[in-house]
Formats: C-alpha cells, sequence, structure tokens
C-alpha cells in the first residue's frame, strides 16, 4: 500500500474518530442532562399539539382561538431557544476541541498529498483542495479537504444520534454548524501557524 | 444499513413494496411518524445510491464534472422516480417534488466525492 493511499485511509479513520468525539462530548455536556431531556419532550408536545389545532382549525375560527394559537406558538419560540442555550455548550467544547485537533493534524499533513482528485475543482475550492502543497497539478488533495468531506459524509453514517439512542440522520444544519465549526478552527489555526512563523 | 431502529422496534414498511395509500392511517400522530420514516426512507437510499456510484465511478474510472453532472442526474432521477412511481405517494404532503428531491442530497454528494476519490486513489494511483 502506497504512502498516499494509507494516508487516505488515515484520514477517514481519524475523521470517523472526530465525530464519534463530537458526539461524545455532545452527550456528556447536553443529552445526558436532565434539563435537556425536559425541555426536549416540551418541545416535541407542543409541536405536535400546535401542528394538530393547526390542522382542525378553519376560516371562521373566533380571535380567541387564534390567540391562543399565537400563545402557544410564543412558548414553542421560547422553549426551543432555551433548548439552542444548551446545545451551545457543547459546541463552544467541541469548537475548543477542534481548534486543537485541527492545529496538530495541520502540522502533521503539511505539504502532504493525501489522494487523488478524479475531477479538477473550481478556482476557489482549489485554495482548499490545494492548500499548502507544492506544484500546479489540481487533482493533489490535501488534508483539509478530505477531511470536511468525511466529515460531512461519516458523520452521519457512522455516529449513533445518543439524543434518541437510535441510528437517524442528522439533520443537514446541525452538520453545517460543524463543518463550520471545525474550518474556522482550521482558519485560527492557519492564522496563527502564519504569524507564529513570522516571527522567524 | 437497515438497522435503524424504529421507535416500536420495527420497520413500518419495505421499501421494496408500496405504502399501501393514505387510508391505512387513521391515527393523525401514526401519519406523522409514516411521513418522517419515509423521509428517513429517502435520505438512506440516497447514501447507498452515493456509495454505488462512487465504486463505479473510481473503478471505470469515471473523471472530471462529467461524473459529477451523471451522479447528479442518477441520484435524483432514481429517487424521483421511486417516490413518484414505484411509492405513488402525494408530494405535496412532502412539501412538493423540490423538498423530496433536496432530502440529504448534500450529504450524499460528500459521501459519493469520498467514495469516488478512495477507490480512484486507491485503483490508479496506487
Amino acid at each position: 500500500m502506497s504512502t498516499m493511499f494509507a494516508d487516505t485511509l488515515l484520514i477517514v479513520f481519524i475523521s470517523v474518530c472526530t465525530a464519534l468525539l463530537a458526539e461524545g462530548i455532545t452527550w456528556v455536556l447536553v443529552y445526558r442532562t436532565d434539563k435537556y431531556k425536559r425541555l426536549k419532550a416540551e418541545v416535541e408536545k407542543q409541536s405536535k399539539k400546535l401542528e394538530k389545532k393547526k390542522e382542525t382549525i378553519t376560516e371562521s375560527a373566533g380571535r380567541q382561538q387564534k390567540k391562543k394559537i399565537e400563545r402557544q406558538e410564543e412558548k414553542l419560540k421560547n422553549n426551543n431557544r432555551d433548548l439552542s442555550m444548551v446545545r451551545m455548550k457543547s459546541m463552544f467544547a467541541i469548537g475548543f476541541c477542534f481548534t486543537a485537533l485541527m492545529g496538530m493534524f495541520n502540522s502533521i499533513f503539511d505539504g502532504r498529498v493525501v489522494a487523488k482528485l478524479p475531477f479538477i475543482p473550481l478556482s476557489y475550492i482549489q485554495g482548499l483542495s490545494h492548500r499548502n502543497l507544492l506544484g500546479e497539478d489540481y487533482t493533489d488533495c490535501s488534508f483539509i479537504f478530505l477531511y470536511i468531506l468525511c466529515t460531512m459524509s461519516i458523520r452521519q453514517v457512522s455516529t449513533l444520534n445518543l439524543e434518541q439512542g437510535r441510528l437517524i440522520p442528522i439533520q443537514e444544519e446541525e452538520l453545517c454548524t460543524c463543518n463550520l465549526g471545525t474550518v474556522c478552527g482550521f482558519c485560527v489555526c492557519l492564522r496563527s501557524c502564519a504569524s507564529y512563523s513570522k516571527q522567524f | 444499513m437497515w438497522s435503524i431502529m424504529h421507535a416500536s422496534g420495527s420497520w413500518p414498511w419495505s421499501p421494496a413494496k408500496p405504502l399501501g395509500g393514505k387510508a391505512d392511517v387513521s391515527d393523525w400522530n401514526s401519519l406523522r411518524d409514516q411521513e418522517d420514516e419515509f423521509l428517513d426512507v429517502i435520505y438512506w437510499f440516497r447514501q447507498i445510491i452515493a456509495v454505488i456510484l462512487g465504486i463505479i465511478w473510481g473503478v471505470v474510472p469515471l473523471k472530471g464534472f462529467v461524473g459529477i453532472a451523471v451522479f447528479c442526474l442518477i441520484n435524483a432521477g432514481v429517487l424521483y422516480l421511486y417516490f413518484s412511481s414505484f411509492q405513488q405517494i402525494d408530494e405535496e404532503e412532502y412539501g412538493g417534488t423540490w423538498e423530496l428531491t433536496k432530502e440529504g442530497f448534500m450529504t450524499s454528494f460528500a459521501l459519493f466525492l469520498v467514495v469516488w476519490i478512495i477507490f480512484y486513489t486507491a485503483i490508479h494511483y496506487d
């Protein structure tokens, strides 16, 4: 097995491990807490109640009915906001961990071609796919591009959604948030490496 | 892949069989559950197509944006045929054809790229 293919498989393995780590951190900090379970149950109950009410309401429904629905929607919105605040804790912890991990992986895979792309990426993606690689062959793939693709795909296949104790697809909005956190962490590392190297 | 646990512990229907019409459910909650589960079926069906096409594209190999374009067409086309002709569902119940078409598309696209890159690198550059 060549070094390049070994790197490809290693990056896939790393992304599986980091996905499990992220889910584990979220479970420890969020999913197993009573507050989160209570809020989640409340939100689900209220959503179902509200949807059922909206389905049965008619055009000729009185003002009182409509006001009742508005009050329920407000209550649901507040509970959703509280739920997001609880999740925020884990996002910070994951962002912090990933920043450190990205710095480490960046130094390990710096300048290494980890895979060959069967296509030439668009010019604005080449900055990511050909990052820190020598030469003008844009089918050479850098660590960060493959890692982001792996995270986007493998996370939803390999990760047990511990929130509900079963394997269900992760919402794409959550995945985008995590990927954004990963890329931001990487950019922070890049900038710190660039400023550090300037000193010498 | 089909070890996804339904809330009751069993798969509600076989993806190979048609749904059997709206008249089967009388309970509103069951209807919502069935709709969510159908979206899950669409989602995971997409991932399977992405893996299969990624392997084929990597082995052949099919290169360039032609490969990406053909993947998008096959992915969208097969799923459209599945939910409109085979299952014959009412797309409006799920928010329209577009909602069903884009359900899980981006993650399946990322999975397709990963599998394609891995097989292409392994077979043609190893």
